[in-house]
């Protein structure tokens, strides 16, 4: 437990010097009253406004804020754990934002031009979208272990190709849906009924079953890593490919189902999106919550469990982020956090070095 | 046709030495052995702050000013990196996110989305004699950093190949033990290769928004950083290399954007998005067919350790 708490206190550090930066930010390009002020409204944005639920206001200034930063956190989780199940076998996939992109448009089709009943048509578009995000992250994997292309710039290529083919042409172009009137729209068609993910709280929250999902996605993850066989093996991959190979591991299929395991991750954020929130592919998918996955496994330490803590209160933060731009706080700001406390991260070794040295000055030193 | 030639060839001499000095810059740390996955952010960093310093002075000094920009964010990989130990990569992707957050937080609190006022572009240079020659006189007429773009990399090449300081740098990101057996200070000399990556990076950026733009945008460099890292591989970590990659997906892209304006019809037959992934699907088609014959900087990404710690 002593080690658990030491191997978090550093990202629970940086997201607070994180924090603390950005207010003396906001003071110094407004002042310290806006800086505390926009604070505040992050944190009711995030987490709901209590105290004027308190004095009397309807529920929803509770739900709407809180369903908001769930789902937020269901994307960051997912895509968060695409980037850390990579990295337990030792690849670093900055490819998650293409590989939603891929399971955004697959999940978009399967929800709009197939017809199934319901309770077979929510499933048959998380698969679509899974597999495809998996299929993008394998031509990673493929690269990688038969011609020995690093992953880091094979992802990103693959991130480029996917944005030019789906937001420069499928979503514009074949797929592109047509409304009511015959006129077509921006975006694929909208998906049927019964493909969207089923709210949480009917009309008080846009929070929808994807955030479950994460959720039980994270605790699978986590068990599979940590509890099977094929999980241990993948670690050791990620330790030592050489020593794992010694020991008998098929490192070669851990990689390839690792890479395609986090492909599907990030694959199923972008059918979250779409088949929970969005409705269709909207023109651009915009938002790089693949991007952001990296920042969330890291913050997270690479745990599937911390990646969703991560994702939970920078999905509260983001929420909550919005609300800063009543006081004209750029909207911005969330991921300037998010990007400061990654930073911070980075800088775990002096962390502990500070750490240790404190550490080392409380006690005696031994013989 | 010669006239197709002429405004293909001067509009990728107008674009490529943002693309080729970031290259450059990730070529000489990434051969001293640091990763240099944080150039889009340098890149970034460099453009804004030249932009802004354009405001207030000549807009050569402000490229300057760039510059520092894009060395300042490099001395920070370098301090986490060289000084910590840290992963390279994580660093230069947390700069990233930290230039690209705080540049947009920036540029909206101080000038509102729209990118900053414009401001003097960088005076171009005609070369008397040459402008009027077919195709070759597209050399002619180009800011600065156009020609510094196509002397440097052979500079550096040579740099690298034939001078002792060039030995030890790549010796420093192949077998950073021998050099420190040697009495050299592999920090010293990393860090050296850092902070120089980030002043070109910087450049690179300045360039974008001081002499291809007028101000600085939103989304500048848009993924040109990651361009240049693609440029790198593919010229294999050799500054000639990088240059020569880098000047083929600038002629690339002015190809597609020629194509496009002066033949409106192709896009029935090959549509925009297509053409937009054709250098990225290139990129990965080269590099397998290139397969693990790449030659990467040995200590590439490690950290390095004295033993007496």
């Amino acid at each position: 437990m002593r080690e658990r708490v030491t191997q978090a206190l550093p990202s629970v550090l940086s997201v607070l010097l994180a924090l603390a930066v950005c207010w003396a930010l906001i003071a110094l390009t407004m002042d310290a009253g806006t800086a505390s002020d926009a604070y505040l409204q992050m944190l009711w944005g995030g987490i709901g406004n209590w105290p004027s639920y308190l004095e009397g206001a309807a529920a929803t200034v509770l739900t709407r804020p809180l369903g908001e930063a769930g789902m937020k956190a269901a994307l960051l989780t997912l895509t968060g754990l695409s980037v850390a199940i990579a990295f337990k076998v030792g690849l670093f996939n900055i490819g998650a934002q293409g590989q939603m992109l891929l399971g955004a448009l697959a999940a978009a089709v399967v929800g709009a031009q197939v017809s199934l009943p319901g309770v077979l048509h929510v499933p048959a578009a998380l698969l679509a979208a899974a597999l495809a995000g998996a299929a993008w992250a394998g031509i990673a994997a493929l690269l990688k272990l038969y011609r020995g292309v690093h992953e880091v710039i094979s992802t990103i290529m693959l991130n480029w190709v996917a944005v030019s083919l789906v937001d420069a042409w499928l979503v514009v172009g074949p797929l592109r849906g047509v409304a009511e009137g015959g006129q077509s729209i921006t975006g694929t068609a909208e998906i049927q009924p019964t493909a969207a993910l089923p709210r949480l709280l009917g009309d008080l929250s846009r929070l929808n079953l994807g955030f479950l999902l994460a959720l039980l996605l994270a605790v699978a993850v986590w068990a599979w890593l940590e509890r099977t066989r094929s999980g241990f093996e993948t670690r050791a991959v990620g330790l030592g490919a050489e020593a794992a190979r010694a020991a008998g591991v098929p490192v070669a299929r851990r990689i390839g189902v690792a890479m395609a395991l986090a492909g599907a991750m990030a694959g199923l954020a972008g059918a979250v999106l779409v088949l929970g929130t969005e409705g269709r592919y909207p023109g651009t998918l915009g938002a790089p919550y693949g991007f952001d996955g990296i920042a969330i496994a890291l913050i997270g330490n690479n745990h599937p469990l911390g990646a969703t803590v991560a994702a939970l209160f920078f999905g509260i933060l983001r929420a909550g982020g919005t609300r800063m731009q009543l006081l004209g706080v750029h909207k911005s700001f969330p991921e300037l956090i998010q990007g400061l406390a990654l930073l911070f991260v980075a800088g775990r070794m002096v962390w502990l070095a500070v750490l240790r040295r404190r550490q080392s000055s409380t006690e005696a030193p031994r013989a | 046709m010669l006239e197709i030639l002429h405004a293909l060839l001067f509009s990728t001499l107008d674009a490529a030495p943002a693309l080729v000095f970031a290259a450059l810059g990730a070529v000489l740390s990434e051969r001293a052995g640091v990763v240099a996955v944080g150039v889009e952010g340098m890149m970034r960093v460099g453009a804004f702050c030249a932009a802004v310093a354009a405001l207030a002075m000549p807009t050569a000094l402000a490229v300057c000013v760039g510059m520092l920009a894009g060395a300042a964010l490099a001395a920070v990989h370098g301090f986490l990196t060289i000084r910590w130990r840290s992963d390279q990569v994580v660093s230069g992707i947390a700069l990233n996110l930290v230039a690209l957050a705080g540049g947009t937080f920036l540029l909206e609190s101080l000038y509102g989305p729209n990118g900053t006022p414009p401001i003097t572009q960088l005076s171009r240079w005609e070369l008397p004699g040459l402008s009027s020659v077919p195709v070759l006189g597209a050399l002619s007429g180009h800011s600065a950093p156009t020609y510094l773009a196509l002397l440097l990399p052979f500079v550096f090449q040579a740099l690298l190949a034939r001078t002792p300081l060039g030995l030890r740098l790549r010796a420093v990101g192949d077998k950073p033990q021998a050099v420190a057996t040697l009495g050299l200070s592999v920090a010293g000399l990393r860090w050296g290769a850092v902070l120089g990556g980030g002043l070109l990076a910087g450049l690179g950026g300045a360039v974008l928004s001081t002499a291809v733009l007028d101000r600085f945008e939103q989304h500048t460099p848009a993924g040109l950083g990651f361009m240049a890292l693609a440029a790198m591989v593919f010229g294999r970590w050799t500054p000639v290399g990088a240059f020569l990659a880098a000047a083929f997906f600038a002629f690339g892209n002015a190809l597609r954007i020629g194509l496009v304006s002066s033949a409106p019809g192709l896009l029935e037959l090959v549509p925009q998005g297509m053409l937009l992934a054709l250098p990225y699907m290139l990129t990965l088609a080269l590099l397998t067919l290139q397969g693990q014959r790449s030659n990467a900087p040995a200590a590439l990404g490690a950290p390095y350790e004295q033993e007496s710690r």
